[in-house]
């Protein structure tokens, strides 16, 4: 027994104090017309930081000397668990998460706090304060109704362990970036509200806010792909993404998030959609602590009975109402003065303006059609007294033909010019991927290709590859012309000139390689399930695979059966050993460890089932085409945000120049 | 004004949704058998005794709940069982049934002797032979059975503090009688 929680308890008090001060004294500062206030407001929010800091690490230490008289360590690791499990059980369970969430918040607002000082001075103490408010609401959610720093009495000798699915690099990674995405969204929407609230609708806040909200959009994009990836290999069910409301409450930030980012664009340069930007980026954030609490609270999954805790539930309500009612009341109070000022509109339907209106309806309608499937369920078992479940069908039959229109505008928005369209303009630079998408159309269908879906979105894809390979063509092109370089150099030069379109159009192509990946493996995945005896063989696709014995494995806190599988396709022939782990001697469920062997065009996926008579064995066997281009896609995104972040201010003084 | 007045109904029917939510149980699931006759069943007794048969308590409420020492959840719901037991010994229109399944005998004593025995009985059922008759996927698994031999709750998961209390009394106050 050690004194670190202790340590981490007193900090995590001592930070609600602060946070208090940190809300507080910018106002009065403001009020009082006292400016040193406001430096006190960001003293403050750099002291919660570092006392937050100390709570984690109380947290932390006691989870690395296995100090088991916490509950929240007894509950979430024992004396078996791997160091590198040891060290991130903080975020294993329900209140380290969330102590995990207001650290990352607190971290958030300290960087705000110190990097737009000098810069925003009008916007900083209404975003201290609005941070201030979020932390503190989270701290007391932390202290108060679920709280990691709680001793237990007597101690146990060893704790219950890490939940074995969450002993997994997948999932060591998945929430911390996820969280970064959620908390990350906290930043831009501060200086929106205090944008509402200062009466500074230009775009100011938008040009301050670019970076945050690309790198939370980056950080959730990698968490939602870490997840979809852990499910995949660590689930043994042969898919990624199953429309679940714990996957789709971080889906649906990320969608109206990616409508911010894109209509953007169209107030720095036109001056249009402010309310509507306002919007998107409240609801953004609404969305990420929605997200947050679905998953947290468990409304709508069982993970966690809530009506056991009624406690938590009713301060998450009201915590949300508080948020939810102040941020778009205020907007709704002041859409008015913003129309005001408004000096362009839309002249031609056929501009790029346009195009990104109708990529935000698509995006946001598709962010409502998940929110709806999410929440119908929730909505039926309070209203009546049966309970249903929406799942794939539901989100496949309305999701995949708006993201269809998602590809179609992807293809042509980046390519159309500002403000109208010459018809010239539109034969020169459609003609050929016009030509490009059809003869993919055909390909597809002579390939044997049958599905309209599937067809569509190989000839959607060709289009967009096509139109933004033309336009970095093109773009080179010119350069050479102009500079007398080689190619390579000219494309070089062009995209350091505009990192963030070309930054962009790198994401676009890796969304592409994702949906290549979506349409290989939701279209052409093949599944056996059989019952092998040893010796035994199957076939699926151009694999051979044969069941050759049951072995067993074991590591220092598990044991496994094991079976052992040849497969051979041709001359190659590989071993695989799917497996059935029991962690901790029997002390929890089995769990499904898949033997997968992934090449570029497909994987192999076999899980084992339970024996059958003496000798036999359930198995399952998945070929799951193009399964890997939707990690590599992600990577690839994740290369394009990165680019784009690197496009400091200088783009925005060239603006403001020209406007 | 018209989207101004839409996105605060949005947000506030929303909003309202969850004040709703917040008092389901996600433990209680609707299932097929509710408000059926409960399939009955005879079994070996797990202290060795005479066979049980759930159509001997006929005429009292019986809760019917499912376990197995290979459960983890079922150690976390012991201690209430115990807790309820003590507290319902003396009712004479409740009595608790447990169902120890896809377990042995041996199994299912060790489990009561090391985390306590309560004075109620527990048929075995090896084979899960009840189990599948009434539906049970996991465990633990409650059934609340009333005098007229109808299930009328099922519970899926641990039961909690409280849960007589909250859940059950209510509806043996209500008369016995089939609720809307």
């Amino acid at each position: 027994m050690s004194a670190w929680i202790e340590v981490g308890h007193f900090a995590a008090l001592a930070a609600l104090v602060l946070t208090v001060v940190q809300l507080v004294a910018p106002l009065a500062g403001i009020g009082l017309g006292r400016p040193v206030w406001i430096r006190v407001g960001r003293q403050a929010a750099f002291g919660v930081l570092l006392l937050l800091t100390v709570a984690c690490a109380g947290v932390m230490a006691s989870f690395l000397n296995h100090d088991f008289s916490v509950g929240y360590v007894a509950g979430h690791a024992s004396r078996e668990l791997p160091i590198f499990y040891l060290a991130t059980a903080l975020w294993g369970g329900h209140e380290g998460s969330l102590l995990l969430w207001v650290w990352l918040l607190s971290l958030f607002a300290a960087v705000a706090a110190w990097r737009h000082w000098s810069t925003h001075p009008l916007s900083m103490p209404w975003v201290l304060a609005i941070l201030g408010a979020t932390v503190l609401g989270f701290l007391l959610l932390v202290l108060f109704l679920s709280s990691p720093f709680e001793r237990l009495f007597p101690p146990p000798a060893d704790g219950r362990d890490l939940n074995p699915l969450l002993q997994d690099p997948g999932m060591v990674f998945h929430p911390p970036f996820l969280y970064l995405g959620y908390v990350g969204f906290a930043v831009p929407y501060a200086f929106a509200m205090a944008a509402l609230i200062t009466g500074q609708t230009g775009g100011e806040w938008i040009l301050a806010t670019r970076r945050w909200t690309l790198f939370a959009w980056a950080m959730l994009t990698i968490g939602i792909v870490f997840g979809a990836y852990w499910a995949y290999y660590e689930l043994g069910w042969g898919g990624y993404w199953a429309w679940d409301p714990v996957e789709n409450a971080s889906f649906m930030p990320w969608l109206t998030a990616t409508a911010f980012f894109h209509s953007v664009m169209v107030q720095e340069r036109r001056g249009l959609f402010r309310t509507w930007n306002l919007f998107l980026i409240i609801t953004t954030f609404a969305l990420s602590l929605l997200g947050t609490f679905l998953v947290r609270s468990g409304v709508l999954s069982s993970v966690h009975a809530f009506a056991t805790d009624p406690g938590r539930g009713v301060f998450i309500l009201v915590f949300m109402t508080v948020i939810l009612l102040f941020s778009f009341g205020l907007l709704t109070l002041r859409a008015d003065r913003l129309k005001g000022e408004g000096q362009g509109r839309l002249e031609n339907p056929l501009c790029r303006e346009s195009a990104f209106l109708f990529n935000n309806l698509f995006l946001v309608v598709g962010a409502l059609t998940v929110l709806l499937g999410t929440l119908f369920p929730l909505a039926v078992e309070t209203l009546t007294d049966s309970k249903v479940s929406v799942g794939p069908p539901y989100f496949n039959q309305v999701f995949i033909p708006i993201m269809l229109g998602m590809l179609l505008l992807m293809g042509v928005g980046p390519i159309l010019p500002w403000r109208r369209t010459p018809a010239g303009t539109l034969r020169r630079r459609f003609l050929i991927p016009g030509l490009v998408a059809l003869a993919g159309l055909g390909g597809g269908w002579i390939l044997g290709i049958g599905h309209p879906y599937g067809l569509a979105a190989l000839a959607l894809c060709l289009l967009v590859l096509s139109t933004h390979l033309d336009d970095l063509w093109q773009g080179t092109r010119a350069r050479m012309r102009r500079d007398g370089a080689g190619a390579l150099s000219a494309l070089g030069r062009l995209v350091r000139r505009d990192k963030r379109r070309y930054g962009g159009l790198l994401t676009h192509l890796g969304l592409l390689v994702m949906v290549a990946g979506f349409i290989g493996s939701g279209l052409f995945q093949e599944e056996r399930d059989l019952i092998l005896q040893p010796g035994e063989s199957t076939r699926i696709g151009e694999w051979r695979l044969t069941f050759t014995a049951m072995g067993s494995a074991a590591r220092h806190n598990w044991v496994a059966d094991e079976a052992l599988v040849r497969a051979e396709r041709g001359s190659l022939v590989l071993e695989l050993r799917p497996q059935k782990r029991v962690y901790n001697t029997g002390r929890s469920q089995p769990t499904t460890e898949a033997a997968i062997h992934t090449t570029w065009l497909e994987d192999l996926y076999v899980v084992i089932g339970d024996p059958v008579g003496e000798t036999g064995r359930a198995f399952r066997i998945y070929r799951n085409p193009l399964v890997a281009w939707v990690w590599w896609g992600s990577g690839i995104m994740g290369l394009g945000v990165l680019l784009a972040l690197f496009q400091g201010r200088r783009l925005s003084r060239t603006r403001a120049v020209v406007a | 004004m018209g989207w101004k007045l839409t996105l605060l109904g949005v947000v506030a029917g929303i909003l309202f949704l969850f004040a709703l939510g917040l008092n389901n149980d996600p433990r209680h699931i609707p299932s097929p058998l509710v408000d059926r006759p409960a399939p009955d069943f005879a079994g070996p007794a797990l202290d060795g005794g005479d066979p049980l048969t759930l159509s001997a308590l006929r005429g009292r409420w019986v809760l019917v709940n499912f376990w197995g020492s290979w459960c983890v959840s079922c150690v976390a719901e012991h201690p209430y069982l115990l807790e309820l037991d003590r507290q319902t010994r003396s009712r004479n229109d409740f009595v608790i049934l447990g169902v120890d399944f896809k377990d042995t005998v041996d199994g299912g004593r060790a489990f009561l002797a090391r985390h306590g025995t309560p004075s109620y009985r527990h048929v075995v059922d090896p084979e899960q032979k009840i189990a599948i008759d009434w539906g049970v996927f996991g465990a633990p698994e409650s059934f609340l059975v009333d005098p007229e031999g109808r299930i009328r709750l099922k519970h899926v998961g641990p039961l909690y503090r409280g849960w007589f209390e909250r859940v059950a009394l209510p509806l043996m106050t209500s008369g016995g009688g089939k609720p809307s």
